[in-house]
């Protein structure tokens, strides 16, 4: 029992990682806001980043500048993750433009109320 | 031993906002929620010695996205509590908006307490389906959990002959950030493909957008 509290205790970003992308995922699914929605893809997307980031990281190691005191932490992920986030607010912004036009034509923001006025 | 505790803090903080921002009824408190929770994470990279990550969260992530959330809810639904969800909510529903930002510091027990509440409400409305999908998912990458490397050891898998030319090459090129170094020179087409997402994503917003005004 001590040994999985260690195994989880020595990994926490990585449990945090999982909980974030749970948390996503729970948001994505359950709010019927589709504003909320694009905020639950947003919790997902950074959770995947800590996951990056936690990798890149070394106990030992300084920021990935050579100027400064050797080792570096790994500088690939945090490049990776510097793409990631440019990618993610354009897919949030297009995803925004979308919501806009739709409330443009039912008026609301609520899934269950665009789907009934779909069907009538 | 004190990077550890503080990482241990800090994650424990981005968890408790991303938590309230999944569990807000009002939709100005989830972006709120989300706002600090965006910045918390800025201080996480900080911590892992990700300094360019850091402030491109900082400025993208905390600001502009937030930002841009602010600005459609104050383009389309408001910032008001909607007719339906008053009438919805019970007297006795712990969810109110002011309370919620009140009880953000609030102490982990009160927050697991709130969690159990929220989540035997979210049973109760009927939504117990979303609640066993997140836990299928979360569940399963915590199996996965102990087969990663410990969190900052020397020997992580990620440094390998790749991280190691970059760095001795970028140092023999008298570049000293080797982020942008690897940015714009080794993954130069990567960054490209990155600005050409951005001008994707311009152009559909800006069509999405002028399409509602011409009709």
């Amino acid at each position: 029992m001590s040994d999985l509290v260690m195994v989880f205790s020595s990994r926490v970003a990585y449990v945090a990682f999982a909980l974030l992308v749970g948390i996503g995922v729970f948001v994505l699914v359950d709010s019927d806001n589709l504003l909320k929605k694009v905020v639950g893809l947003n919790l997902f997307q950074t959770g995947v980043f800590l996951f990056f980031i936690t990798s890149a990281f070394r106990r030992d190691g300084s920021a990935p500048l050579l100027s400064g005191p050797g080792p570096v932490v790994n500088p690939l992920p945090h490049v990776l993750i510097l793409t990631a986030i440019v990618v993610g607010v354009s897919v949030t912004a297009v995803a925004l433009a979308l919501l806009v036009r739709v409330y443009d034509e039912y008026e609301t923001l609520d899934e269950s109320e665009v789907k009934e006025a779909q069907q009538s | 031993m004190i990077t550890e505790l503080l990482v241990a803090i800090l994650l424990g903080l981005v968890v408790a906002a991303a938590v309230v921002a999944a569990l807000a009824r009002g939709i100005l408190t989830t972006l709120a929620a989300f706002g600090a929770y965006s910045l918390g994470l800025a201080v996480v990279w900080l911590v892992f010695r990700a300094p360019d990550v850091a402030l491109t969260e900082a400025a993208v992530g905390a600001g502009v996205t937030t930002a841009l959330f602010l600005v459609v809810v104050a383009r389309t639904i408001g910032f008001g509590v909607p007719q339906q969800q008053r009438q919805n909510s019970t007297p006795s529903s712990e969810f109110v908006d002011g309370d919620e930002a009140t009880r953000v510091g609030d102490a982990g027990a009160s927050e697991g307490t709130r969690l159990r509440t929220a989540v035997t409400g979210a049973v109760r409305q009927g939504r117990r389906r979303s609640v066993v999908v997140a836990s299928l998912v979360t569940g399963g990458l915590l199996l996965t959990v102990p087969a990663l490397p410990v969190v900052g050891a020397a020997d992580t898998p990620g440094f390998g002959p790749v991280t190691e030319y970059y760095l001795t090459d970028s140092a023999t090129r008298g570049i000293d950030n080797v982020v942008t170094a690897i940015l714009v020179v080794y993954r130069g087409f990567d960054t490209f493909g990155e600005i050409a997402v951005v001008v994707t994503a311009v152009v559909a917003a800006v069509a999405v957008l002028n399409q509602g005004e011409e009709r």
